[in-house]
C-alpha cells in the first residue's frame, strides 16, 4: 500500500488543501483537511510511513484545521479544529496547529471508539507481551514510552490503550509520541536519531514537540498484543529506580480511573478489565534515570497466570 | 429493622465479581458502579442470590463463617444490610410477599 511518503510536498499540500489526506493510523482512517503550512510540515515529517488511502476511500474521522475568521486573523491568527463540521474546542493560536491536530485525533478516538475499553495509557510490546503504562499528565509516561520504543520495544500507543473485550488483546494505534517541556531535550539526548517536530511553546501543556513513531511500529500496526504488565510510571527527580507490586483490586480501580469509557461499557468493561488485571502483574514504578529504567523493563518477568 | 424481616437480591443484579487476595471487586448491574467489598458482604449476597432470607438467617450465616462478637452480631448484620441496600444490591421483601421464592 502507498504511504504518505509517496506524495511530493506539493501533492501533500494539495490533498490537505483540497478533498483531504486520508491517512491510516492503526485501526482508524482520518481524512485531514488543512491549508495551514505547519500542519503539512508536521505530517510530512512524522507521518511518512503511514498507509495512504484514496480521496474517495472510507474515513472514520473527518477533521479540519482551518484559520479562524474574524478581525483577529489579521493581527493574531488562530486555528480551529473541526470534526464533521462541528468545532468542539476553542480556537488556538495558529502556531499550535500541528499539536492541535494530534490532540484532536486523540479526542476523536477517545470519545467515539467504544468498541474497545480505552485507557489513558502508553502501550509498548516486546516478544508478544505488552506493558500498559497508565498515568496522568506529568508522570513521565511519554518520556518513558519514547525511550522504550528506541530500545527494542514496539510502540502500540503513547496515549490510548485499546483493549478488545472479546479476547483481551491490545489493538495498536501508533502515532507520534507527545513530549513536553524538559522531556524534549531528554529524548534528544537519549535517542541519537530522534525525529522531532518543531517545538511549539506556550501551549496549554507548555512547550510541546512530537517524536516520530518507529517505522517498524507503524508497519506492524495490525498486530495485536497480549497485556502482561500494568506499570504506573512516576518520574521523580533524583529518585532511585523502584518497582513495587500493586494488589490486584487496587490496580483494578486505578486502571478504571484512567479509562475513558469504563462506565460507558458497563459489564463488558468490568469483565474486560478484570480479565486483564488477572493476566497482568501490576506495579508502581518510580524512576529518574532512563538507562536504569530501560534495564528494569528489559528484566521484567513474564507473569504467572 | 427487625429479626424477622426478609431480604432479597434486587432483580437485575447478577453479582459479577472477582476475588483477589482478601478483596472482592463487584460490578453493580443496576448503577453501573464497581465496588470494593469485604468477604462478609459478599457472603450475604451469595446467600441472597439463592433466594430471600430473613435477617435472623443472615446473621446466623455471618456468625457461622466469621469471627464476630455475638454481642455485635445484630449490629454488624444490620450495618451490612443497610450498606448493601444503599448500594442497590438488596431490598427488603414487603411483609405480604415474604412467602415468595424470589423478589
Amino acid at each position: 500500500m502507498l504511504t504518505v511518503a509517496s506524495l511530493t510536498r506539493a501533492q501533500l499540500a494539495a490533498r490537505l488543501g483540497g478533498a483531504g489526506l486520508l491517512v491510516q493510523t492503526g485501526a482508524f482512517v482520518s481524512r485531514i483537511q488543512s491549508p495551514i503550512h505547519s500542519v503539512a510540515d508536521g505530517i510530512a515529517l512524522l507521518y511518512g510511513d503511514y498507509p495512504l488511502h484514496g480521496a474517495d476511500g472510507f474515513a472514520d474521522f473527518h477533521v479540519g484545521l482551518r484559520p479562524s475568521g474574524g478581525m483577529r486573523r489579521w493581527y493574531r491568527p488562530q486555528v480551529s479544529f473541526d470534526l464533521d463540521g462541528q468545532q468542539p474546542f476553542e480556537p488556538l493560536p495558529q502556531a499550535h496547529a500541528f499539536p492541535m491536530l494530534e490532540w484532536g485525533l486523540n479526542w476523536c478516538i477517545s470519545t467515539r471508539a467504544h468498541a474497545w475499553l480505552m485507557i489513558h495509557a502508553a502501550v509498548v510490546e516486546r516478544d508478544g507481551l505488552a506493558a500498559i503504562l497508565p498515568a496522568p499528565p506529568g508522570s513521565g509516561k511519554s518520556t518513558l514510552c519514547a525511550a522504550l520504543v528506541h530500545r527494542g520495544w514496539r510502540l502500540l500507543s503513547d496515549e490510548l490503550a485499546l483493549l478488545r473485550p472479546e479476547d483481551g488483546l491490545l489493538v495498536p494505534v501508533p502515532r507520534p509520541v507527545s513530549l513536553k517541556n524538559r522531556s524534549i531535550e531528554v529524548i534528544r539526548g537519549f535517542v541519537a536519531d530522534a525525529v522531532l517536530s518543531q517545538p511549539v511553546s506556550n501551549t496549554t501543556k507548555g512547550t510541546v514537540a512530537h517524536l516520530k513513531a518507529p517505522a517498524d511500529s507503524v508497519a506492524r500496526a495490525h498486530e495485536t498484543a497480549r497485556p502482561a504488565w500494568i506499570v504506573f510510571p512516576k518520574y521523580e527527580a533524583g529518585a532511585a529506580t523502584s518497582l513495587t507490586p500493586i494488589p490486584r483490586a487496587r490496580a483494578f480501580f486505578r486502571v478504571a480511573d484512567n479509562a475513558f469509557n469504563y462506565s460507558h461499557m458497563g459489564a463488558r468493561g468490568f469483565n474486560a478489565l478484570a480479565g486483564t488485571i488477572e493476566r497482568c502483574a501490576s506495579y508502581d514504578f518510580r524512576y529518574s534515570d532512563l538507562d536504569e529504567a530501560m534495564a528494569l523493563f528489559a528484566a521484567l518477568e513474564r507473569p504467572r497466570t | 429493622m427487625t429479626a424477622s424481616e426478609t431480604w432479597c437480591l434486587r432483580p437485575g443484579q447478577t453479582l459479577q465479581y472477582r476475588h483477589w487476595d482478601d478483596e472482592y471487586v463487584l460490578y453493580n448491574d443496576l448503577s453501573g458502579d464497581t465496588h470494593l467489598l469485604g468477604d462478609a458482604a459478599i457472603e450475604l449476597l451469595r446467600v441472597l442470590k439463592a433466594g430471600p432470607a430473613s435477617r435472623q438467617a443472615l446473621a446466623a450465616v455471618l456468625e457461622a463463617q466469621f469471627d464476630i462478637d455475638p454481642l455485635e452480631l445484630d449490629q454488624e448484620t444490620g450495618e451490612l444490610l443497610r450498606h448493601l441496600q444503599h448500594l442497590y444490591f438488596i431490598e427488603p421483601v414487603p411483609d405480604n410477599r415474604a412467602d415468595v421464592p424470589a423478589c
